[in-house]
């Protein structure tokens, strides 16, 4: 039937930039240091220039990240609120500790590790493996119970968060080791085995994160109306650009091309991937959180 | 006899209800609500094309929810349940984290722009506890706003809901709202301003 408004209010924003640039930064955090215990947590040696760099990565955008959350909550100075009135049922509050806990075991795993304590950073980088994948899970958590938007309200949310912080958090460690490697260290000289390796690794862990994206858009579009209405919102309505060109053309798909294809990969288009790739799951992190809450509920 | 738990809830029989506002005008005066935000609104929908057609209102406030997913996701149990179903805010308990807002599947809630904490229609239960009915139901001047204990078979509200086809909206949701509408039309419900397609 043919319906018009006539008249109805305008609603605030919930979340919002803020809170997108927070599950950014988390997932940056969780993906740098997964990728630091490759080598001390799991003995893979080959990945051991990582673990350095990973650690101080985790532990200075964890530091970052919570005053974003900070920034938006309306009363900042009543934060410590969150530490006392406990409610196990709000992800809220499971975060809030994992958002002390997480920084604390980095910080000491760091120390062991530069330390060269192997065996205190073996245990404290095997604790810091469900500590990271909890710290941005939990963040999808945070979207997925809330249960009036279709476009947050499924269980593939903590996974999907997961695996773009995989994404996001190899190409920014390819980055930084490039930096680290051409700028600082006393050769100057690039570790190409390396690099193509985290390259490739790359390049699967963006497979993996199409296929969840994919599985959502497909479960969303078969969906009840309010699901199909935000999958319509991000494939043709105004979020479509973000959404299709910059997340997934431009963030994964041809960075996939770029590292997948051996003529391709060579050292400028990794540069060039992992850029895009960070790129890219920024504007996934916009797309969720701000496309979520866009369609008006009443 | 076991006295039944007391269960407040509201009915609104839009056949009777001429939008004229009173409601949201009442609300704003006696909860003081700052400019740009509303704990009551009239929802103003047209539906077909001249001479078969009709307006709609739709008058729109907190449910009061029995499961009310704004309680279970306040990570500082700011949220508040009483006994008789009303939801409240404790607002030196808030932080302003705005979760409530987000997962409210109707948008009810606000953050105050003055005290920046989150705010709702709590059914006026400062008027309630001293024996007077809502603000907005005090200023319907058709009586299409109805409020009591459910719970109590003799109520005018038990009996009308009894009586009546009566809907909520959302009951999807899975919240147990208790707002039950007389004439509910879905497209008045599900009529949206930003639909590009």
């Amino acid at each position: 039937m043919d319906t018009q408004v006539l008249y109805n209010i305008f609603h605030q924003e919930a979340f919002g930039f803020n809170i997108a640039m927070y599950f950014y930064l988390t997932g940056l955090s969780a993906g740098s240091f997964i990728l630091s215990t490759l080598a001390y947590g799991f003995g893979m040696n080959q990945y051991k220039p990582l673990g350095r760099v990973g650690v101080i990565l985790a532990t200075l955008l964890l530091v970052i990240a919570p005053f974003f959350l900070l920034i938006h909550i309306g009363m900042p100075l009543r934060a410590w609120h969150l530490f006392v009135y406990l409610n196990w049922s709000s992800p809220i509050t499971w975060g809030s500790f994992l958002l002390i806990l997480y920084p604390i075991n980095c910080i000491i795993y760091g120390y062991f590790m530069f330390k060269e304590k192997m065996k205190p950073t073996r245990i404290f980088g095997l604790i810091g493996i469900p500590l990271a994948i909890a710290v941005h899970g939990y963040t999808g958590f945070i979207l997925a119970f809330g249960k009036a938007r279709a476009l947050w309200n499924t269980a593939l949310m903590p996974i999907l968060f997961l695996a773009s912080a995989i994404v996001s958090g190899i190409a920014l460690m390819i980055l930084v080791v490039i930096l680290k490697d051409r700028f600082f260290s006393k050769e100057k000289r690039i570790d190409r085995d390396l690099i193509m390796n985290l390259g490739k690794l790359l390049a699967w862990m963006i497979v993996f994160d199409l296929f969840l994206v994919g599985s959502d858009l497909l479960v969303l579009l078969i969906s009840h109306s309010d699901a199909q209405a935000a999958a319509y919102l991000i494939l043709g309505g105004k979020f479509s650009v973000m959404f299709l060109i910059i997340e997934n053309l431009l963030g994964k798909i041809i960075p996939f091309i770029l590292l997948a294809v051996p003529k391709f990969r060579t050292l400028p288009t990794v540069i060039a991937a992992s850029i895009l790739v960070v790129v890219g799951i920024f504007f996934m992190r916009y797309v969720v959180v701000v496309a979520g809450e866009f369609i008006p509920l009443l | 006899m076991k006295e039944r738990k007391k269960r407040l809830a509201m009915l609104i029989d839009l056949r009777k209800c001429i939008g004229c506002n009173a409601c949201s005008l009442a609300c704003k005066s006696e909860n003081d609500v700052p400019l740009s935000v509303w704990r009551s609104w009239v929802k103003r929908v047209e539906k077909g094309s001249y001479p078969h057609s009709r307006e709609f209102f739709l008058p729109i406030l907190c449910n009061n929810c029995d499961n009310p997913i704004c309680v279970t996701v306040c990570p500082v149990n700011a949220g508040i349940k009483r006994p008789d179903g009303i939801v409240t805010i404790d607002p030196h308990r808030c932080i302003g984290c705005r979760y409530c807002m987000a997962s409210c599947p109707y948008g009810v809630r606000y953050i105050n722009p003055e005290r920046k904490i989150a705010e709702k229609c709590y059914w006026c239960h400062h008027r309630v506890d001293a024996g007077l009915d809502p603000a907005c139901v005090d200023a319907c001047p058709t009586e299409a706003m109805m409020f009591g204990d459910l719970n109590d078979p003799g109520s005018a509200i038990a009996k009308a809901v009894a009586e009546n086809a009566v809907q909520v909206i959302k009951p999807e949701s899975g919240t147990e709202p208790y707002v039950f509408y007389i004439d509910l039309d879905i497209d008045a419900v599900e009529a949206s301003q930003s639909e590009e397609k």
